[in-house]
């Protein structure tokens, strides 16, 4: 329909984005009250666990998306010249997809290293 | 009671500056009671307005940092001295007197009118006493403009974003059982822009002198918009 155009969509991906982010904060904080992990080899197992790995992953892609709609809301609100809000948008969509890139090489490299 | 006000006449003054006034308060005054004292001081003095009652919705200036609907804000909540600027972000035509037509713009914009498909009955269009409770808080506004003048998002974008004022409108017809173009109203809504631009500040809530919430109506719009699109 076409109702759910940028608007509508926009602002659903940014409310249930983050549901999921304070839902993992709550997870992270008990966690690390908890149980925090003594040592690097602690760190890796808990990456490791299937389940913990999904999460973050998850957790980093709906970050990103969160913070695109955001920057996005404020680039629309405060730059009218479009030529410098498109030239911001693509540089913020660009420094987001990178973070994106490097946090998955961070988490999964060492995953297939071990795997080999 | 100590008054300063905006002036500013574009055809003799450079800039615009603010003029002290010394108004005797009297019991029951309203604002616009103290700038009608004003201007019997000095005739040169501009601002709109009618009724006298906060119906016509000609009045609202910014007081003190609020907007208001001068001729129901009794002078004795104000703070002295009280400083009376004209509604923020509107082109000033003369002292408090400003240029509406943009925010009269995104009123028509949503096609303040019922819009009725079948053919109409012989008599007038009936509606359950519970159809009509629904309009209660939205049919209610005087278009003062103070909500819209008040809004962030109306500051940054008024040529795009609606503003409560025209949103709250929207609303109004959306809820109303004699309207049948929901889709079409909601389809006219879409977009980054026009409805999208509120980030739920209500600042809007705050002012509006006739205490409705058109924050509330925008999120009734949402919910509207989410149930026609899953
Ligand atoms: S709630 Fe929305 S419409 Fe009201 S002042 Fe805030 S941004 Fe503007
Ligand atoms: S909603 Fe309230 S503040 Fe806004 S124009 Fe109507 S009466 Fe004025
Ligand atoms: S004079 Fe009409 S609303 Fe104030």
């Amino acid at each position: 329909m076409s109702r759910s155009a940028s608007g509508l969509r926009a602002w659903l991906l940014q409310r249930l984005t983050a549901l999921y982010l304070a839902g993992f904060f709550i997870y992270l904080i008990l966690y690390f009250h908890f149980s925090p992990p003594k040592d690097y080899g602690a760190w890796i197992a808990w990456v490791d666990d299937p389940l913990n790995g999904v999460a973050l992953l998850l957790f980093i892609a709906t970050a990103l998306l969160h913070a695109w709609v955001g920057v996005r809301d404020i680039l629309f609100d405060y730059v009218p010249l479009f030529p410098l809000r498109l030239a911001l948008l693509g540089l913020v969509g660009f420094a987001l997809v990178a973070c994106g890139f490097w946090s998955l090489r961070i988490i999964l490299v060492p995953l297939l290293v071990r795997i080999w | 009671m100590k008054f300063r006000v905006y002036r500013y006449n574009p055809e003799t003054d450079q800039n615009p500056y603010m003029q002290g006034f010394v108004v005797e308060a009297s019991r029951g005054m309203m604002l616009r009671d103290a700038l009608l004292a004003i201007q019997d001081q000095d005739e040169s003095f501009a601002f709109r307005h009618s009724c006298g009652e906060g119906v016509c919705g000609s009045d609202g200036v910014n007081v003190n940092g609020v907007n208001k609907l001068a001729c129901v804000t009794p002078v004795a909540e104000l703070r002295e001295t009280v400083v009376v600027r004209p509604l923020p972000g509107r082109p000033v035509i003369r002292d408090l007197v400003v240029d509406m037509s943009q925010f009269f713009t995104q009123y028509k914009r949503v096609e303040p009118w019922l819009k009725h498909r079948d053919p109409l009955p012989e008599q007038e269009i009936t509606q359950t006493p519970e159809a009509r409770d629904k309009l209660d808080g939205l049919y209610e506004c005087n278009l003062c403009g103070c909500c819209s003048t008040a809004c962030p998002s109306f500051w940054w974008n008024p040529e795009k974003f609606l503003g409560p004022q025209a949103l709250l409108t929207a609303c109004r017809f959306l809820e109303d059982s004699r309207d049948q173009a929901a889709e079409e109203r909601l389809d006219a809504l879409a977009g980054p822009y026009k409805l999208f631009r509120c980030h739920s500040i209500m600042n809007c809530v705050e002012v509006c002198p006739k205490g409705l919430n058109p924050t509330k109506a925008i999120g009734q719009i949402r919910a509207r918009m989410l149930k026609g699109s899953l």
